[in-house]
């Protein structure tokens, strides 16, 4: 048991994550708190620079009280709070939520990428799932921006980069349910959208659906 | 829900621009498809961007199937799988030589299916143009061009007394606005315990308190009338009989947080929903009822009534609020919830149309009164009920908590027709449990049915008879699922679909992986679609194992 104080306030509230307590600022998320205090919470769609997302369900933990463990990124803390961050049920759940994410991909995810990081760091390896996987249609019409949609696992990030740290609102989601994808303005491609090339969508995307092209790609292609 | 688009919505609503999702409806009534031109001219109208109005028009059934001349929807909801099994969708197909989806080249008729029409009472139901059809010959006679629109049954109630099933006479608003005034309405919510009737059973006057206290520069009052649950016809019966009920609940809801704004979304799969409500405003507004000084008070409050475009998960209060503005209908993670930020970012009370149409008893009559509807049940009030084309007498059905589902099911709707026998019963819609047989003396309230699995939800009570194969039962509803899942959440928007796969073929279903799969949906998803699903796959597993094919 250790206690770490962060910018104690007369408002502040107690929480415990794994052992660990420690004050924080109401509206503080369990996920700050949890890194706050150096705990690791595995997460795909969340992203620091944007709002919480609540997608993936990768955050599980549990908190003592709940009859269910709850998403870390978007549960505010509560006074008093106990958190457990890899209680069996929860991590239980957030390893098959990724590998339900390995089995709509038509192939594993590139080791450099955030999926992979996250997976290999939960021990998950494979998916007991095959069935439907998103399959291959690639849009190489931007000269920096490539979109591979078989590649998408529909996280919101590249949506949420583009209307909340650009506001250029090239990006939407599309479709629902397994065929969820995404598609930069009337799906006619990035040059023919609002995007200005910022890059901020390929920036934050964990799976490589929206990837730069490097100098030597576009060399090589052209 | 991005608040940079809620924010660019409530400025061009503000100038009273439409809603995307408006503009791309009725430029699918116009020329039966959408066309790139129609995304960019709804976009240019609604002020949203170009990306988000496509997403938009990807998302809604009613925006993706092209119509025909004759544009026929055949009903694919439980009760219709129930009476005809798959036979509607590939006698529908043959006859007119098209896949649900298509419209013939020479653009006279076009086939699409939906969930659900709420003529479950006369299985099976198909929709052409506006009329819905039922009931034996339905098929053929929409084969034949010859639909002709189904009667529905007379509703009725068991009660001394109707509280629901009558026209609404708005003495619960003259009372509050006369004697009781806002707070002490409120208290009489709260002291009423008026549970939500939508499903969730979540007390109507904590949210009422909740969006009270909350601070806006403006408030609103949401009625979800998106009762998408196939099975469920209630809300249907309660839009288009007693639509006053529904707009004084409304008006009181507005009075008690301080609204001044109600909008009612209804399906569009219930296309007498809309205009019947539309009418009753216009009566109220004439009546003085509605509109700014009712009854001669400075309360202001009207209505607004927007149609849906085919979407179960709508009926999710983030997604619904989604809808509303003429966004995608996906769910959005609470906090904040609609009484901190709704509708253009205000503090909002969304109710189900049940549970205020509960609201002008409880104001009337207090809570006191409201709390004895159901004598023997510690439940407050009383609830609606409907039953499928399996029973002798399906209709919608007053009744007090605290019968059993036999006595619901044998002496209020006759037993099953023709002699059949019940197998099993799910009450509640999709997500509900699964009651066989052997447990039909259980009791019709909330905690009683939570003990044996199952829930009140929206009240349908669905009869399987003894011909009903639990296998293809569970196919059905996972398909259902799978189709509806707003792709939100992974664990919804990849295993709804992993579920279904396993029962998509005869081959055996892997036991060990799907309850994985029922555990992660249960456990990790964002609302109650994914996690409501388990429930009635857990009921077959525990009650028709053998039926399952599992290894």
């Amino acid at each position: 048991m250790s206690e770490v104080t962060v910018d104690a306030a007369p408002d502040a509230l107690r929480v415990t994550i794994d052992g660990t307590t420690l004050e924080v600022a109401p509206g503080t998320t369990i996920l700050e708190a949890a890194q706050a205090a150096g705990r690791w919470i595995p997460t795909v769609c969340f992203d620091d620079r944007q709002a919480p997302f609540g997608a993936c369900r990768v955050c599980m933990v549990a908190v003592e009280g709940s009859p269910r463990p709850l998403p870390a990124c978007t549960t505010p803390c509560g006074n008093g709070m106990k958190v457990e961050t890899e209680e069996p049920t929860a991590r239980r759940v957030a390893r098959t939520v990724v590998e339900l994410v390995l089995s709509e991909l038509p192939e594993p995810p590139e080791p450099h990428t955030e999926l992979a990081r996250v997976a290999a760091r939960l021990g998950v390896d494979g998916s007991r799932w095959s069935g439907a996987v998103h399959p291959h249609e690639d849009d190489f019409r931007h000269p920096y921006l490539a979109l591979r949609h078989e590649l998408c696992i529909s996280c919101g990030r590249c949506v949420r980069a583009c209307d909340e740290i650009q506001g250029a609102f090239a990006l939407t989601a599309t479709g629902r349910g397994f065929e969820a994808n995404i598609v930069a303005g009337l799906d006619a491609g990035f040059e023919e959208s609002t995007c200005v090339s910022c890059g901020a969508c390929a920036d934050t995307c964990p799976t490589d659906a929206i990837s730069e092209i490097g100098l030597v790609a576009q060399l090589e292609r052209s | 829900m991005s608040r940079n688009l809620v924010e660019l919505i409530r400025r061009h609503h503000a100038v009273d621009a439409p809603t995307a999702l408006d503009l791309l409806k009725e430029a699918m009534e116009d020329h039966g498809e959408l066309t790139d031109a129609d995304r960019r001219a709804a976009a240019e109208a609604s002020g949203l961007p170009e990306a988000a109005v496509y997403g938009v028009s990807t998302f809604y059934d009613d925006l993706l199937a092209p119509r025909g001349e004759r544009h026929v929807r055949v009903c694919t909801g439980t009760a219709c799988f129930v009476a005809a099994g798959e036979r509607p969708v590939e006698e529908l197909s043959a006859g007119l030589r098209l896949a649900p989806g298509e419209r013939s080249a020479d653009g006279a008729v076009s086939l699409a299916e939906t969930v659900c029409l709420g003529f479950c009472h006369s299985s099976p139901a198909v929709r052409v143009g506006e009329e819905v059809d039922a009931g034996a010959g339905a098929i053929e006679r929409a084969l034949a061009g010859e639909s002709r629109p189904a009667a529905e049954p007379d509703w009725s109630s068991l009660l001394p007394e109707p509280v629901l099933t009558r026209p609404g006479a708005w003495a619960g608003l003259r009372r509050a606005l006369d004697t009781l005034g806002r707070e002490g309405l409120l208290a009489e919510v709260e002291a009423a315990e008026v549970r939500g009737r939508g499903g969730a059973g979540f007390p109507a006057g904590a949210k009422w308190a909740f969006a009270a206290k909350a601070k806006g520069d403006e408030k609103f009052v949401v009625a979800n009338g998106d009762e998408g649950d196939p099975g469920s016809y209630i809300d249907k019966y309660l839009m288009e009989r007693s639509p006053e009920l529904l707009l004084e609940g409304m008006a009181l809801a507005g009075y008690a947080v301080g609204a001044g704004h109600g909008f009612v979304l209804c399906r569009s799969e219930y296309p007498a929903s809309k205009p019947a409500l539309e009418a009753a405003a216009a009566r109220a507004r004439e009546a003085g009822l509605l509109g700014e000084g009712i009854l001669g008070t400075d309360f202001a409050f009207d209505v607004t009534i927007i149609e849906g475009a085919g979407s179960y998960v709508v009926g999710e209060e983030t997604a619904l609020l989604a809808c509303v503005q003429g966004l995608r209908g996906t769910v959005s993670a609470r906090p904040p919830f609609p009484a901190e930020r709704g509708v253009y970012g205000m503090p909002t009370v969304v109710n189900n149309v049940e549970t205020l149409a509960n609201i002008p008893f409880v104001a009337a009559r207090g809570a006191e009164a409201y709390r004895a509807l159901s004598p023997d049940s510690e439940t407050a009030g009383s609830k609606l009920v409907c039953f499928n084309e399996r029973f002798a007498r399906p209709s919608v059905y007053e009744v007090p908590f605290g019968m059993t589902v036999r006595e619901l099911c044998e002496d209020v709707a006759g037993g099953l027709r023709d002699g059949h026998q019940i197998k099993a019963v799910q009450i509640g819609g999709p997500l509900g449990g699964i009651l066989p047989a052997s447990l039909l003396d259980t009791v019709f309230d909330f905690d009683a049915l939570a003990e044996v699995g199952c829930m009140v939800g929206h009240g349908s009570i669905l009869a399987f008879d003894e011909t009903a194969d639990m296998r293809d039962v569970a196919r059905h509803l996972l398909r259902f699922g799978a189709d509806e899942s707003c792709g939100k959440c992974f664990p919804c928007r990849i295993g709804m679909r992993r579920a279904y796969e396993e029962f998509a073929t005869d081959a055996p279903v892997d036991r060990a992986r799907f309850e994985a799969l029922l555990e992660t949906l249960e456990l990790g998803s964002l609302c109650a679609h994914g996690s409501g699903i388990p429930a009635p796959m857990r009921s077959l597993l525990t009650h028709f194992p053998d039926e399952l094919g599992l290894r």
